[in-house]
Order: structure tokens, then C-alpha cells, then sequence
């Protein structure tokens, strides 16, 4: 019940979600193991790949465009989020260097 | 066909995302994530979403990852430190990981299909579909989008602006 038709052969949602989940995790590990600031905000850019991806595929599975419309919403809040958080890491990184996002605990009180 | 177009894809996007995670200079990161994209804007292309597709590679492959490369440039190519400061973060986060891929995998297991509605597929996910929801059932969110990024625009303007620069 879970197959669509493209282009003549048959897919299967499952796949899509699938690897949608196995490249959320990926983004996940980014996020947890790597140190530069900069480079965890593109890991969070996958992580919300990862989501559209499920988005669009449900999307396709119910013959429902209202996925892909959120998928498109889901996009222009990345890149909105994108815009701030590298103004925000260029406004550090003017003021000293911080590789290691260890380095930027003054929150922490 | 579509089928080995979905596997090649695939194996694209997660070489891609092992590439942004395992490469230590942020440019390669930023490069491999160009390649994710472009595989799942096949795999859009695959489920019938045309605009999503056209939105995904101008969008993320074009913009917002101009971006970065561009704050790359600005800051400098740092490489980045070998080990972190926390002993047992490794261990921790790997337990986490598998933990939240056990919990996806069961999630996904348990998926129920709900019957497709049957919508004209010709017409699935163009451009003319796709801007018929936005500016009918979907106005109002729609709008919301250029306010917040009408926000996150003067957010950004605010914080690149000089120090004593306060006219």
C-alpha cells in the first residue's frame, strides 16, 4: 500500500523515509561531535533537508500537496534561521576567535 | 529506471552526508552539503514535486549556501581542533544517536498508509498547484514567511553593523 508509480516503475515510500531518517541521524552526529560553530549550523542545515524530504515524500504518498506546501515554508524558515545564525557567528568571530563552540560558555553565569 | 535513479541518489546523499560530518575544513563541509542537496532535489523530482525541486536548487544550493562559502571567505578557512574538552561526549553522543535511529526505525515500522486521496497527478505539484494553495487556502501563512523573513533580514543587518556605528 506504501508504493506510488513513477515513471512507470514503482516506488516505495518507506525508502524515502528511510533514508530521510539515515540522514537526520548523520546531521545529528554533526551536531554532536564537531566543534566549529560553523560547521554545526550546516549540520543543522541537513537536519532540515532530512525533514523536507519526509515532508515531501507523505506528500506524494496521499496525493496531498499540503507536504510540499510545508516543505517550501520549512525552507524559507532555514533560511531565515541560516541569515541570523552566521550574522551571529561573523559578530563573534569580529570580537575573538572561537573555534571550539566549548569556547563560547559566558551564558553559562 | 526511476528506481536505480533513486539509488544512485540516495547513495549520493549519504556519501554527502558523511562527507559534511567526517571533513575537517569547513569548505569541504559546505561543498558535500551542495552535493546532499542536489541528490534530494532528484529524489524531489522523483515525487513529482517540480517547484520543490526548482525551490531547492535555487534556494539551498544557490543561496543559502553562497552564503556560507561567503562567511568561509570572511572569517578565513579554520581547521578545526582535533579533540574537545568533554571525555565522555564520543560515548555519550553515540549512545544517543543509535538510541534516536532505533526510535526512528520503530517509528518507522509502525507507519499506517493512509489511502490516497487520488488528486490529478498531471498536475501534481507544479507550479500553477503549488501557487494555488499558497495564495488561496494557505494565504495567511504564506504572508507570515515575508514578515519573518523581513525580520531575520534586519536581525542580520543589525548584527553585522560596525562598532560606534550607531546612526
Amino acid at each position: 500500500m506504501s508504493t506510488f508509480d513513477a515513471g512507470g516503475s514503482q516506488l516505495d515510500t518507506s525508502w524515502f523515509l528511510l533514508l530521510a531518517a539515515v540522514l537526520f541521524i548523520l546531521g545529528t552526529v554533526g551536531v554532536l561531535v564537531r566543534r566549529n560553530p560553523l560547521v554545526i549550523l550546516i549540520c543543522i542545515e541537513l537536519m532540515l533537508n532530512a525533514a523536507n524530504l519526509t515532508l515531501v515524500a507523505f506528500s506524494r504518498q496521499l496525493q496531498n500537496l499540503e507536504g510540499q506546501l510545508f516543505a517550501l515554508m520549512s525552507m524559507t524558515v532555514a533560511a531565515a534561521e541560516a541569515v541570523v545564525g552566521l550574522a551571529i557567528l561573523v559578530d563573534i568571530f569580529r570580537h575573538r576567535d572561537a573555534e571550539d563552540v566549548d569556547d563560547l560558555s559566558e551564558l553559562k553565569g | 529506471m526511476a528506481i536505480a535513479i533513486f539509488f544512485i541518489a540516495a547513495a549520493l546523499a549519504v556519501a554527502g552526508g558523511i562527507g559534511v560530518i567526517a571533513f575537517r575544513q569547513p569548505l569541504r563541509s559546505v561543498l558535500s552539503l551542495v552535493v546532499v542537496m542536489i541528490a534530494l532535489s532528484i529524489l524531489f523530482l522523483l515525487l513529482s514535486a517540480q517547484f520543490v525541486f526548482v525551490a531547492q536548487i535555487i534556494v539551498y544550493a544557490g543561496a543559502v549556501m553562497v552564503l556560507f562559502l561567503f562567511v568561509i571567505a570572511l572569517l578565513g578557512p579554520a581547521k578545526e581542533i582535533g579533540k574537545g574538552r568533554l571525555r565522555f561526549q564520543p560515548w555519550l553522543s553515540a549512545l544517543f544517536v543509535l538510541a534516536l535511529f532505533g526510535l526512528l526505525w520503530a517509528m518507522l515500522q509502525g507507519v499506517q498508509y493512509r489511502q490516497p486521496e487520488q488528486a490529478d497527478l498531471s498536475t501534481f505539484g507544479t507550479v500553477q498547484s503549488i501557487g494555488i494553495g499558497l495564495f488561496t487556502k494557505y494565504l495567511y501563512p504564506f504572508e507570515l514567511t515575508s514578515i519573518l523573513l523581513l525580520v531575520a533580514a534586519i536581525g542580520a543587518i543589525y548584527l553585522s553593523r560596525r562598532e560606534g556605528d550607531d546612526r
